[in-house]
């Protein structure tokens, strides 16, 4: 193999492995929604206004927990066992869910939810 | 008088900038009037500009509100009168512990941060010179000319007290004809620690 077929196939690898970087991450198998309409629509409701959000430009901020990995936590606001449905629940109503904490109820209709739902398990 | 070969280099430095600078124009102004960039609120930033941005606008103000004194800060009724001005101009933005902002301050870009962690972020010369003279292209408005100098410091007072309250006392606190006994001592010593702070 010659020098400049080798140099291509590594340039072509390297550009395959950044697009794939910027594709969104597929939602895993039993999740429901729309992860990109939701990545845009939790701007929407400045879910990244205290929570940093993977893949969301933003400040540094630490007034809500990190969002990253949500997909392996065992529980939504150390409350409630981890299902989708319980993340669309906290999203709409976190205070039914773990009352008196400092997030406030921010409208979020229920298909907002459920994708903004998919995009954060998915990450 | 220069060599021939001299003459040549000059000759190539100066067509290559020339030419660039050429290229650069013709190239900024097709994307400039193609209007290619998405300028939507709905499109994020890209991560690098919005950083750079961050760390530009945090120079620019601690640079701009180093020399200003800050007075006493924390009588319960500077507070109060804080949450009330609070009340009518600012949480419509930047919400509050436990309390959202409206429709319009959740879909701005950039989105205006919460002030819960405002202490963490900035000194109370800092939060005073914000909300005197706003900053561009954010959508933070200017103050000055609508809020006298004790009414924006009484906002300061009231900001950097905000982390010592609970959703509670921040409801109390900006409800209607609330009264001094619904602020509590500790809300009280965070904005005089605050106005401490800056004195050193």
């Amino acid at each position: 193999m010659s020098r400049a077929t080798r140099r291509a196939q590594i340039a072509i690898v390297l550009a395959a492995s950044m697009l794939a970087g910027c594709a969104p991450n597929r939602p895993p198998p039993g999740v429901q929604g729309d992860p990109q309409r939701g990545k845009i629509a939790l701007t929407q409701y400045a879910c990244h206004s205290c929570h940093s959000v993977p893949g969301v430009a933003g400040s540094k901020v630490y007034v809500g927990r990190p969002l990253e990995g949500l997909d392996k936590r065992r529980y939504i606001a150390g409350k409630a066992p981890n299902s989708q449905a319980t993340l669309v629940r906290f999203i709409r109503d976190p205070q039914a869910i773990d009352p008196g904490n400092a997030m406030p109820t921010l409208g979020v209709s229920e298909r907002d939810a459920l994708d903004i739902s998919a995009y954060l398990l998915s990450q | 008088m220069l060599s021939n070969r001299a003459r040549l280099i000059v000759k190539t430095i100066v067509s290559t900038v020339l030419g660039l600078g050429v290229i650069g124009v013709v190239g900024g102004l097709i994307v400039l009037r193609g209007g290619f960039y998405n300028i939507s609120a709905t499109e994020s930033h890209y991560p690098l500009i919005y950083t750079v941005f961050e760390e530009g606008l945090q120079y620019s103000i601690q640079n701009h509100a180093r020399d200003i004194q800050v007075p006493e800060l924390g009588a319960p009724e500077q507070l109060l009168r804080g949450a009330a001005i609070y009340a009518a101009n600012c949480v419509q933005c930047h919400g509050g512990p436990g309390t959202a902002p409206s429709r319009h301050g959740m879909s701005m870009q950039p989105v205006p941060g919460p002030l819960v962690d405002a202490d963490t972020n900035w000194r109370a010369r800092e939060l005073y010179w914000i909300t005197r003279h706003g900053i561009k292209m954010s959508g933070m408005p200017a103050w000055e000319y609508h809020l006298s100098d004790s009414d924006i410091w009484a906002t300061v007072a009231f900001v950097s007290a905000m982390p010592a309250m609970t959703v509670q006392d921040f409801k109390r606190m900006t409800a209607a004809g609330a009264d001094t006994t619904s602020v509590p001592k500790a809300v009280v010593e965070s904005a005089r620690a605050s106005a401490k702070e800056d004195e050193s």
